[in-house]
């Protein structure tokens, strides 16, 4: 077709093509929606809600606590995981979201007697606030220099809160512990967890079908090429740094409440932050799944160790070598490696 | 006045220290492109073996320190060879490389921490609470030694990239990878080579670390942020640029610590880190960074 044909320039042949295009987009976004194992999940869901009827027949806190512990790094992984898996940025210094959500509840409930479980959305919204800032700032290089800049932001807010005084120095915020009898005391945060879990399960599914998602993995390959197809970077990686600010943000306010206090030096280590991305890459880094197979694995394996050895620093040796051996073998991860070899049940594929 | 000469001779002589704990890590960074956050854990390895020294033998930390960097050499090599060598052909070679020295990172502090505990050391030679006193001025001795030793090693260190055909090699391949494969570097050895180099650089200044801060092995994560700093404001592998970072900082942090307080002095390099990112994501003498 010649250029000066007048048909090319015409509106109406525009629009079409306009419109050809983004049902495509769409449609590439939208891959593979039908033959979901929705079953499996709903199911799964259930189960884990039945679990605190435990408690009738016998005493299941330590089950209970771990079902919630294990919530809280699904979340926390799978949050992480928008950023670190479909944008390819790899924040080593997450867990500050995960401070600033607790420090913010836990005022909160020590001063106005608000409970966390109402809190905690408001204290997601102020940590993806905090996100929206600090990704501005560190969102500008990419790479190494993101790395290092997230380390050396969980440095400054270890040092600030460790610092000042009105919200406890390094000693912390003690916050009133919950009226209910030993028996009942942990099932509101359980079902809490299980809620936030959930949710952030379903919206780091809903961005990978998206056009939002797209963007972001368009960006994680090659951020200028991205950039010239007409994807605004800038604001697609701040949301996304936002979006799991938010969700980490939620985690640290009701497990504040749930511990019943609030330190420096257990919500600003960096062994917090080493967690969720070790979930996260042993699960499969951008997988939608991968991240709840990671954190139930992990927390297991910890659990074992802490059992035979009972040792803390062996945690962090155990941690390293399972990180270690997990990229030198299959870096892609379990559901990312059976994915590619074609073996991946259909109850774990949600990609 | 003299106030301010003190704190200016105190940051110059940590400067020194600092510039060397940086400088294999920065020497790493510009032939490999590996951030290695293992970087500082292996210096706080290189102050355990020579705590050992002294503490079983009695030796000299800067007699140890030989003895530090030959240690973490080999345990460079062996890094090298088992962990990075086969990501060099990877894709994603940047952000594999740094989460594997992550993981490295902490299977050596979980190590460090199981065998050694996490107490605070510090080595004492016997000029450790000495200090030469000029007038109204002091140079505390320790300070003073390791910062001269540090000058040293660096001064060699750029003798001898500067002048052996090795070091030749070495600065070629930091400049392009590709053309000096093409000019016959052998890239593959040179990799290994500064690799296991930069684990001796942290090794030596390890064993002057000994004596010159409190050591203890989760000091490694407050480290790693401290060195990028220095790294970062000097531009990424750029060992002069380092050096002259680790040199401003030093001072800054100095005076920050004396009229604001000890806390604010180690957060000095952390916002330092903040603001280059924010106005000069390349650092000092860097080459601008692709899509910033």
């Amino acid at each position: 077709m010649s250029l000066t044909s007048p048909d090319a320039t015409s509106p109406d042949k525009v629009d079409d093509v306009v419109a050809a295009r983004r049902a495509y987009n769409e449609g590439l976004a939208a891959t593979k929606r039908e033959d979901r194992s929705w079953g499996f999940a709903i199911g799964f869901v259930i189960l884990m809600a039945a679990l605190p009827l435990l408690q009738f027949n016998w005493n299941a806190n330590y089950i209970l606590h771990m079902a919630l512990y294990t919530f809280m790094y699904i979340a926390m992984s799978s949050a992480w995981n928008i950023v670190g898996g479909y944008t390819g940025y790899i924040s080593l210094g997450h867990n500050v979201f995960f401070g600033i959500g607790g420090y913010i509840s836990g005022m909160l409930l020590a001063g106005a007697g608000i409970s966390t479980l109402i809190t905690a959305p408001l204290a997601g919204l102020i940590a993806a606030i905090c996100g929206v800032f600090v990704g501005l700032i560190t969102l500008r290089v990419r790479g190494p220099s993101f790395i290092i800049s997230s380390i050396a932001l969980l440095m400054i807010v270890r040092i600030l809160f460790d610092n000042w005084d009105y919200i406890g120095g390094s000693n912390g915020l003690s916050v009133p512990v919950t009226s209910l009898s030993a028996q009942w005391a942990k099932i509101p945060y359980f079902y809490a967890m299980l809620v936030i879990a959930i949710v952030t399960v379903i919206a780091s599914y809903k961005i990978k079908h998206s056009k939002f998602g797209l963007g972001l993995r368009a960006l994680s390959q090659d951020e200028v090429k991205a950039e010239s197809a007409g994807i605004d970077t800038v604001t697609y990686k701040v949301m996304a740094f936002a979006i799991s600010a938010f969700f980490v943000g939620m985690c640290g306010a009701i497990w504040g409440e749930y511990l019943s206090y609030i330190r420096p030096n257990i919500f600003l280590i960096i062994l917090v932050a080493a967690n969720m991305v070790l979930m996260c890459i042993i699960g499969g880094k951008g997988t939608v799944t991968g991240p709840i197979v990671g954190s139930i694995l992990i927390i297991f394996f910890n659990e074992a160790v802490v059992w035979q050895l009972g040792f803390s620093a062996i945690n962090i040796l155990g941690t390293g070598i399972v990180m270690l051996l997990t990229l030198m073998l299959f870096p892609l991860g379990i559901v990312g490696t059976l994915a590619k070899k074609g073996h991946l049940p259909r109850f774990l594929d949600w990609d | 006045m003299t106030n301010a000469i003190q704190v200016l001779i105190l940051g110059i002589t940590l400067g020194g220290v600092f510039a060397l704990m940086a400088s294999g890590l920065t020497l790493i960074f510009g032939v490999m492109r590996i951030v290695n956050l293992a970087h500082p854990i292996m210096i706080i390895w290189g102050a355990f073996v020579a705590y050992w020294l002294f503490k079983l033998y009695g030796v000299d930390p800067i007699i140890s320190m030989p003895i530090a960097a030959a240690f973490m050499f080999v345990v460079g090599l062996v890094l090298y060879k088992v962990v990075y060598a086969k990501e060099a052909a990877s894709a994603k070679y940047s952000e594999m490389t740094v989460l594997l020295t992550f993981a490295v990172a902490l299977v050596l502090d979980g190590a460090a921490s199981t065998a050694f505990s996490n107490t605070q050391r510090v080595t004492s030679p016997f000029y450790a609470t000495d200090a030469f006193i000029f007038g109204p001025i002091f140079i505390p001795t320790a300070q003073l030694y390791a910062g001269i030793v540090s000058i040293i090693l660096i001064g060699g260190l750029f003798i001898f990239l500067q002048f052996t055909r090795t070091g030749y090699a070495i600065r070629a391949t930091t400049q392009n990878r590709t053309a000096a494969g093409l000019l016959g570097v052998n890239v593959a050895f040179i990799s290994l080579l500064t690799f296991a180099m930069g684990s001796a650089l942290a090794g030596a200044s390890g064993a002057l670390v000994s004596f010159v801060f409190s050591f203890y092995p989760a000091k490694h994560w407050e480290w790693i942020a401290v060195l990028m700093s220095l790294v970062v404001l000097g531009g990424m592998g750029k060992l002069h640029g380092t050096i002259i970072g680790a040199f401003v900082l030093s001072i800054i942090a100095a005076f920050v610590g004396t009229y604001a307080g000890a806390t604010w002095s180690t957060i000095t390099f952390f916002l330092a880190l903040f603001v280059i990112l924010l106005v000069r994501p390349q650092g000092l003498f860097g080459d601008p960074i692709e899509g910033s």
